[in-house]
């Protein structure tokens, strides 16, 4: 699918199927993804993961960047792992917390 | 980090390498049970017997230490963000490793044979320090130390000196000249093993799993660091104290460090459990609870021998050594290869693919229903064990050798499900 208008909720749609593979809720329900900006030339994603000094950042940010450049492919995509402000349990969708008996 | 695939990133060593220590360790622990099903009568007594050592050599060395090796090449560069200091290495080290098991266990099983001890302890040494030196080596690249490096470096620590024990009791056994008593430095080998070596590794890598696993977020590290400090304290001590005669006011002093120790750490994992976000426990971490269940009654009744004649109880160094290396560690290794394997194997095939196709959960990749079924016969085999031992009823020790291995067959299934998968 080639977007011609990209709104920001539609990104966060696509980042909706980045599905962590054991917990099985995706990065957008864990409260992980903290801002999208969109551009002419690029789309920056802002995120982070829920301990700080993880050394998985080279998969996520892989697994985003891929995900969201194979649907978008018009646009550099940026993903920038921060730790501040740091993830916290209440940062998950209603959803997720229901999904993990919360 | 939370997503389980922060344990596999640029920094993982190839994936054949990791595989290949982990499928030793599956056959070897298959074969740990059999070999005990068929030897039921002559598990009793005193422990220094030539099967009862050859058993415990294939458990600690082909099961549990074979599988820390792999465990440790994948966990040590992503923990740390630095690169195996050399693949090559770590594949020459197996087949090394690996004689020297074959030959050790086969020495200690016909104790008579014009086998040496020495030859395949050598090779074992070997292994260990290749291991050791390329670990370490990576070790050095490290920018920002963690809690679970400080004490996998401890633990590889214990490992070299566990092993070096183990080569001049080789020696001794071959040509007998350790002026104390051999029973003595044995001691010191197992405590320096179990304490030192396994649960050291346990203990840093479940401050690493453990969260990433049950999301517990939210508590302090302070009683591991505690821990770490005890523990290591308590080893020196012995380590030192055993070369003297009449050390027993010492020993007790060493001893109740490692206790407390042991015990601080088991409160840091309660209250790590406590604080979980997820609050229903998988099969990976049913076992992994249990097991650490088990280690708070393997301490116990470790510490209860500081204050006892306990090597001519009948049978009660065989329950402790059961515990240790079957309730506890064998526990905890089965759980975490239902959480670590289908990772590896999920990152290996999936992960190219996220985003593209459809990729399986991990839970997905074995047969979950299967997996009750092992946790359940592995604890019934357990308790059966430990009451036949007390009451060396030995048609009760049969039965609780043969839960043992139906279940080793049933997680030797699920792992075959999950590697084809």
């Amino acid at each position: 699918m080639i977007l011609k208008e990209i709104t920001k909720e539609q990104i966060i749609d696509i980042l909706r199927t980045v599905i962590d593979p054991e917990i099985g809720i995706n990065i957008v329900d864990l409260g992980l993804v903290y801002d999208v900006s969109i551009s002419e030339q690029s789309i920056d994603i802002t995120m982070t993961l829920t301990t700080p000094g993880c050394p998985m950042h080279g998969s996520i940010t892989d697994w985003v960047q891929r995900i969201v450049s194979l649907t978008i492919p018009d646009r550099t995509v940026n993903v920038n792992l921060v730790w501040e402000p740091m993830w916290t349990p209440d940062k998950m969708s209603d959803e997720a917390k229901k999904q993990l008996g919360i | 980090m939370n997503l389980t695939t922060s344990i596999a990133t640029a920094y993982s060593p190839p994936f054949r390498i990791v595989v290949k220590y982990f499928v030793a360790a599956i056959f070897s622990f298959v074969l740990l049970n059999f070999m005990l099903l068929i030897n039921y009568q002559d598990i009793n007594g005193h422990h220094f017997q030539p099967k009862i050592l050859s058993i415990t050599h294939i458990a600690t060395l082909g099961f549990i230490t074979m599988t820390i090796f792999g465990a440790m090449f994948q966990l040590v560069p992503v923990v740390l963000e630095v690169k195996l200091f050399s693949a090559l290495l770590a594949e020459l080290q197996f087949w090394i490793y690996l004689l020297g098991i074959t030959g050790l266990v086969f020495k200690f099983w016909y104790f008579s044979s014009s086998l040496s001890f020495t030859l395949p302890a050598i090779f074992l040494n070997l292994a260990i320090f290749i291991f050791a030196f390329n670990i370490i080596a990576s070790m050095t690249k490290v920018k920002i130390w963690n809690i679970t490096g400080i004490y996998l470096a401890s633990a590889i620590f214990w490992l070299v000196i566990t092993a070096i024990a183990g080569l001049l009791l080789a020696i001794n056994l071959d040509h007998p000249y350790i002026k104390i008593d051999h029973l003595q430095y044995l001691k010191l080998h197992a405590n320096v093993a179990f304490i030192g070596w396994v649960t050291m590794v346990v203990m840093g890598v479940s401050f690493k799993l453990i969260p990433m696993f049950t999301l517990s977020h939210g508590y302090k590290l302070e009683l591991a660091k505690w821990a770490l400090g005890l523990i290591n304290f308590g080893l020196l001590g012995i380590n030192w104290i055993m070369h003297y005669p009449d050390t027993e006011f010492y020993i007790l002093i060493f001893g109740t460090a490692i206790f407390i120790g042991l015990i601080l750490y088991l409160i840091q994992i309660y209250i790590m459990f406590k604080k979980r976000i997820r609050k229903k426990l998988d099969i990976g971490l049913k076992f992994s609870a249990i097991a650490l269940v088990m280690l708070g009654f393997s301490t116990l009744l470790g510490f209860s021998f500081l204050f006892f004649e306990y090597e001519y109880k009948p049978n009660l160094t065989l329950i402790y050594g059961f515990m240790i290396i079957v309730a506890y560690i064998s526990t905890l290794i089965v759980g975490q290869m239902y959480k670590i394997v289908p990772f590896l194997i999920w990152y290996h095939k999936y992960s190219s693919k996220v985003g593209i196709e459809n990729v399986p959960m991990l839970k997905d990749m074995f047969n979950e229903n299967l997996a009750e079924y092992n946790l359940f016969l592995m604890l019934a085999g357990i308790i059966t064990s430990v009451f036949a031992f007390l009451s060396q009823i030995n048609l009760l020790l049969l039965s609780g050798f043969a839960l043992l291995f139906l279940s080793s067959i049933i997680f030797s299934f699920n792992m075959y499900k999950i590697f084809r998968s």
